[in-house]
């Protein structure tokens, strides 16, 4: 763990276990980071992810944003500030075609 | 055996009150199925420690049932485990069991291990055993709301007792099991000796499980398997299931599945809104199990899912519906 920033806190989130390489690591942050970006935006926010930086930057049409670690907060954050959950399971996405 | 990065293995075992949790533990240590090198917790409802008795070189913590009254004290002693352990620098026991107590729910268990700060750089939460008692499992199954939880929150169903079971009976509560679990490995064992089961007679129907009071208005909790198309890689699924926990972790009691991605096939497991890490499986040919998840739950229509993983994604929906 950095001492300086806490990161990161646990030893790798569930969601970043399917890339072994730097390579696909890298490759499978900038896939994740444009398919949650297409997913934010009828919520009005957007996801950024540059490679660079530890953790996804999610930021409103007003220009708040917040950096958070992993998928998990991202959907914690995307409810706060949104103001409910964003639910796969809601009828937007089960509409018929 | 110590994980990779240096974690403890832990095991819990747990299920109902007088299912034989004791008998098949003690039996294992003896048969040192465990390794060698076991640190034994044993965690009692009661005040007054029985179990402790039977099993030798033990941590107990009796007086509060882990998943709930007692979860502190649990966790305290994990940690002191650890912090021992790291004291030393390093290997006196290779490995952790906890067995519950009988009213405890292992997802709860799993949940806050998983959730403690020190604990989760720690421990690695391996393989959840569940011990079912083959004689008065289908009673307390009707009945028991903690019942089904504990059986839905396991990785493999240990049926005791089976030389005391009518085989009607038997083949009526594996059914039974499959519809509550459908990917829990299922065992027997007689006073802890693994005995072979026989093959399920073609038509066996499982016993009735009628709604109990505390599954109130979301409905009865149960089995959907959903097919990942290969064309859904491991980021796009870990995004849609990441945000269906977050939103629904409540409803789904546990998500099952082997999954393939470019790392290798990634074992995924879930209790509840824990995620345990995913274990890389050594790679074999697909066998049809591949890429098919298990989703246990309530509170939406089971064909949902599919269609919520294509339309969340912006996805086109397979042509042909399954």
């Amino acid at each position: 763990m950095c001492n300086a920033c806490g990161n990161p806190a646990v030893p790798g989130h569930w969601t970043d276990a399917g890339a072994a390489t730097p390579g696909d690591r890298l490759r499978a942050r900038f896939h994740r980071a444009g398919v949650l970006n297409a997913i934010l935006r009828p919520y009005g926010l957007s996801a950024h992810d540059g490679g660079v930086v530890p953790g996804i930057q999610l930021s409103t049409l007003s220009g708040a944003s917040v950096i958070v670690p992993d998928l998990a907060a991202v959907w914690a954050e995307a409810e706060r500030l949104v103001g409910r959950p964003i639910d796969p399971l809601d009828a937007r996405y089960l509409d018929a075609d | 055996m110590q994980t990779d990065d240096g974690r403890l293995r832990l095991t819990v075992l747990g299920g109902y009150l007088g299912s034989g949790k004791t008998t098949w533990l003690r039996h294992q240590l003896h048969a040192a199925t465990f390794g060698t090198n076991v640190h034994v917790i044993v965690n009692e409802a009661a005040e007054t420690p029985v179990d402790d008795a039977l099993l030798g070189q033990v941590t107990l913590l009796a007086g509060g049932c882990c998943c709930c009254d007692g979860k502190p004290a649990l966790i305290a002693a994990l940690r002191r485990i650890c912090d021992d352990r790291s004291r030393t620098g390093g290997a006196r026991f290779d490995r952790i069991v906890l067995e519950t107590s009988g009213l405890a729910d292992p997802g709860a268990i799993v949940a806050a291990i998983q959730g403690d700060p020190v604990l989760v750089n720690h421990i690695l939460v391996g393989e959840t055993l569940v011990a079912v008692d083959a004689l008065h499992a289908l009673a307390q199954l009707g009945t028991e709301p903690l019942g089904r939880r504990q059986v839905g929150a396991a990785d493999r169903l240990i049926l005791t007792k089976t030389d005391a079971c009518a085989p009607a009976d038997l083949a009526a509560l594996r059914a039974t099991l499959t519809v509550l679990n459908p990917g829990a490995e299922v065992m027997a064992a007689v006073l802890g000796e693994a005995v072979d089961l026989p093959a399920l007679p073609p038509g066996t129907k499982p016993a009735p499980l009628p709604p109990l009071p505390e599954e109130d208005a979301r409905g009865a909790i149960l089995p959907t398997q959903v097919q990942v198309d290969p064309a859904i890689d491991w980021s796009a699924f870990a995004l849609w299931l990441s945000a269906l926990l977050h939103a629904r972790g409540d409803d789904l009691v546990r998500v099952k599945g082997v999954i393939r991605t470019p790392a290798g096939r990634l074992l995924l497991q879930t209790v509840r809104r824990v995620v345990q890490s995913p274990e890389i499986l050594p790679d074999a040919p697909d066998q049809g199990q591949d890429n098919r998840i298990v989703f246990i739950g309530r509170g939406y229509r089971p064909a949902d899912l599919e269609r919520s993983l294509h339309r969340f994604l912006g996805r086109p929906l397979p042509v042909t519906p399954r």
